[in-house]
C-alpha cells in the first residue's frame, strides 16, 4: 500500500509539551471505541480546544509544538486519534514514543518547524507526504522534514504489522528456496 | 561518534540489517504488562504466530491490580489465558510494579539491551544495560521476532560528583536535571550517569533512570561499578559484565556535571515533572493528599526514609497518606524490618504492590481541588483524577515531611 497522495483535514492547534494524559486522559483506557473516543472530546475540552457541547473530531489533523506526545506510551492515544478519525499530525517535534505508535499504526507523522506561527484552528490544511509539504488554503505551502526511510517504509506497509507480515512472507520464501 | 555507551550496546545487538538510520537489534528481554498486551490480543490472534522465547518475556499484570471494574477484570482474564497459550513462564500477577520485577529477576544485565512496553522501562538501565520504552504494536513485533529498530541516539554523560546530603535522594536529583533542563530537553538522547565517588545507592539510581524520559531521554543507565556489581551479586549469586570491562572510553556530544553535594530537596510543582524547584521555595502550600509509592518512589529504601520521618509521629488530621512498596519483596522486607508497622501507627493507608494512584488507575483518585504530594513520576493535569487537582512530584523524604504537617515542608526541618 503506497502512501496517499494527500490529506486534507481542518486544523486542531496545540502547543508546545502536550502529553498524552492530556490528549487521552487515562481513566478513558479502554477497549471499547466508543469509549476511546470519549477520551479524546475529554482531552479537547482539558486543552480549552473547544467548550462546545458537540465537538466534531472526524477529519481533523494535529497541528502541535514541540515534544508532542510525551509521557505515558499507553497506545489507547493513539488509537483513540484514529478512532475518532483523525487524519494526520504535524508537530515541530515528537516525543519519540507517540512517533513510532504513529507510524505503527499508520496514522501519519510529519514534522514542520514553520507552520505553527501562521496556521488557525479550523484551517483548512491539505498534507502532501510525497512532496514533503503542507498547504494552508489554497496557496500557502510549507516544507516538512524528510522522513526516515525505516518509517517510510513502515507506513508503505500500511504500519508494523503489515512490515512484518511483509518480512515474514520474505522469510519463509527464502527458507522455502532453501529447502 | 557521539553515541557513548549507548551506542556500543546497539552495536553489539545488531543483525546486521540496516534502513535509513534505523539498525535491527536483538533484544535480551521483553517487558510487557496487562494493558499494553490487553490491547494486542486480537493482533497476535490474527498473526497466528508464536513468541519467539516465552522465557525472555516478563508478563506482569500489575496495572489493573486487582482490576477495579468489570471491562478490567476480563482484560486481566484474557491477558492470562494469552500467558498460558503463549506458554510465557515468567508471568507475574499482583506481585509488584513491572519496572520494579524486572530489575529484581535475572536477565537484566550491564551491557544488555531490553525493551518493555511502558515509557518507564528506562529504569532498568540503572543496571547498566540499554532499556528503552515502546508502546504495544512495537512491542508485538518485538515479541514475534526477538528484534527491535533503534536509531543509535547522541549520548549525553552526566558527572555526578561529591557526597550526597542525607537530606537529598535520588528523585532530587533527577527532579534537579529535569528542572534544568525542560521538558524534552533531552529529546531521543541518551543520559550515561557517572557516579565518581560510587555512593549513590541502587534504589535512587533506579529512581533517577525511571524519570530520564521526562526529558525526553529515549534511555538512561549508570555506568556499572561497584554498586552495580554488589546489586548483581546479591540478586543472582554472580555478577555477569557484559561489555562494559572491556570498553575503552566512549565519545559523547555533551557532558554536564553536577556537584550534588550542593543540592538541596527538590519538588515539581504542578503540572510537569520538569517544573523542579528547591522545596524551601514552595513550602507553606496545603497539602490533603501524600502517595508514597509507584515505580518511582516505593522501593525499600523509599520507604525506609519515610519511616525515618514518620516515626513516633502522626499524619496531619487534614492529610490523607496512602503508601504502596513497589514489590512483594519490598512489602516484606519493609514489615521485617518494622517500617510498615511505622507508616501505619502515623496513619498511613498501605496499598498493595500496584501502579493504583500513580496513574490514576484507582484507589485515592483526587477530586477538584485536591493537592497531592506524590513520589511518582508524573504530575501532568488530569492524571491523577480531576483536571482542577494539582500535584506536585517529590522524594520520600519530602512527601513524609508533608503529610506530617499538613503543608509543604523541608525535609530538613525533620532531619
Ligand atoms: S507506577 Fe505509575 S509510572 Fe510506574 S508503571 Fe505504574 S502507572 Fe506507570
Amino acid at each position: 500500500m503506497p502512501l496517499k497522495n494527500t490529506i486534507t483535514g481542518r486544523a486542531w492547534v496545540l502547543g508546545d509539551n502536550v502529553n498524552t494524559d492530556d490528549l487521552h486522559p487515562p481513566s478513558f483506557f479502554s477497549m471499547d471505541s466508543k469509549r476511546m473516543k470519549e477520551g479524546i472530546v475529554a482531552g479537547m475540552k482539558n486543552l480549552n480546544a473547544s467548550e462546545e457541547e458537540e465537538i466534531d473530531t472526524q477529519g481533523l489533523i494535529i497541528v502541535a509544538g514541540d515534544n508532542f506526545g510525551c509521557g505515558s506510551s499507553r497506545e489507547t492515544s493513539v488509537r483513540a486519534l484514529i478512532a475518532s478519525g483523525v487524519q494526520g499530525v504535524i508537530a515541530r517535534s515528537f516525543a519519540r514514543i507517540f512517533y513510532r505508535s504513529l507510524v505503527n499504526l499508520a496514522l501519519l507523522p510529519l514534522v514542520c518547524r514553520t507552520i505553527q506561527a501562521v496556521v488557525q484552528p479550523g484551517d483548512t490544511l491539505t498534507l502532501f507526504p510525497q512532496e514533503q509539504k503542507i498547504r494552508i488554503g489554497n496557496d500557502r505551502f510549507f516544507d516538512t522534514d524528510p522522513m526516515d526511510l525505516h518509517f517510510h517504509r513502515i507506513l508503505e506497509s500500511g504500519g508494523l504489522i503489515g512490515y512484518l507480515r511483509r518480512e515474514m512472507s520474505v522469510e519463509s520464501k527464502e527458507h522455502g528456496r532453501g529447502i | 561518534m557521539s553515541k557513548g555507551y549507548t551506542g556500543e550496546i546497539i552495536r553489539q545487538h545488531a543483525d546486521g540489517r540496516q534502513e535509513g538510520n534505523y539498525i535491527a537489534v536483538h533484544v535480551d528481554r521483553v517487558l510487557v504488562h496487562d494493558p499494553a498486551l490487553a490491547l494486542l490480543i486480537k493482533d497476535f490472534e490474527k498473526l497466528g504466530t508464536p513468541i519467539w522465547d516465552p522465557g525472555r518475556v516478563l508478563l506482569t499484570v500489575d496495572h489493573f491490580a486487582p482490576p477495579s471494574t468489570v471491562e478490567r477484570a476480563n482484560l486481566v482474564r484474557q491477558v492470562l489465558e494469552f500467558s498460558k497459550q503463549a506458554g510465557l513462564t515468567h508471568t507475574q500477577v499482583y506481585q509488584g510494579i513491572c519496572h520494579q520485577l524486572f530489575v529484581e529477576g535475572t536477565g537484566v544485565v550491564p551491557g544488555g539491551l531490553v525493551v518493555g512496553s511502558d515509557s518507564h522501562t528506562t529504569t532498568a538501565g540503572a543496571l547498566g544495560c540499554l532499556a528503552t520504552g515502546m508502546a504495544s504494536t512495537d512491542i508485538l513485533y518485538t515479541l514475534v521476532t526477538g528484534n527491535t529498530w533503534l536509531c543509535p541516539p547522541d549520548a549525553v554523560r552526566v558527572n555526578l560528583s561529591g557526597k550526597m546530603p542525607d537530606s537529598v535522594m535520588g528523585k532530587d536529583i533527577i527532579l534537579y536535571l529535569l528542572g534544568r533542563s525542560g521538558e524534552g530537553g533531552y529529546l531521543g538522547n541518551a543520559l550515561e550517569f557517572y557516579d565518581h565517588s560510587a555512593h549513590i545507592g541502587m534504589d535512587d539510581r533506579l529512581a533517577i533512570c525511571n524519570m530520564v524520559v521526562e526529558g525526553g531521554a529515549k534511555n538512561g543507565l549508570f555506568y556499572p561499578d561497584e554498586i552495580t556489581a554488589a546489586y548483581l551479586k546479591n540478586r543472582d549469586g554472580a555478577v555477569e559484565t557484559g561489555v562494559w570491562d572491556t570498553l575503552s572510553v566512549p565519545k559523547y556530544k555533551k557532558e554536564e556535571t553536577i556537584d550534588i553535594s550542593f543540592l538541596e530537596p527538590q519538588i515539581a510543582l504542578p503540572h510537569s515533572p520538569a517544573n523542579g524547584v528547591p522545596v524551601k521555595d514552595a513550602v507553606g502550600e496545603k497539602v490533603n493528599q501524600v502517595f508514597i509509592g509507584s515505580c518511582t518512589g516505593g522501593r525499600f529504601r523509599d520507604l525506609e526514609m519515610a519511616a525515618q520521618i514518620l516515626k513516633g509521629r502522626r499524619v496531619h488530621d487534614t492529610v490523607r497518606l496512602m503508601a504502596s512498596p513497589a514489590s512483594q519483596k519490598i512489602y516484606r522486607q519493609a514489615i521485617e524490618k518494622g517500617y510498615i508497622q511505622i507508616l501505619v501507627d502515623a496513619g498511613a493507608v498501605i496499598l498493595n504492590p500496584s501502579c493504583g494512584p500513580c496513574g490514576g488507575i484507582d484507589k485515592g483518585i483526587l477530586a477538584a481541588g485536591d493537592v497531592c504530594l506524590s513520589t511518582s513520576n508524573r504530575n501532568f493535569k488530569g492524571r491523577l483524577g480531576d483536571p482542577a487537582a494539582r500535584t506536585f512530584l517529590c522524594s520520600p523524604l519530602t512527601a513524609a515531611a508533608g503529610a506530617v504537617q499538613g503543608v509543604i515542608t523541608d525535609p530538613r526541618d525533620f532531619l
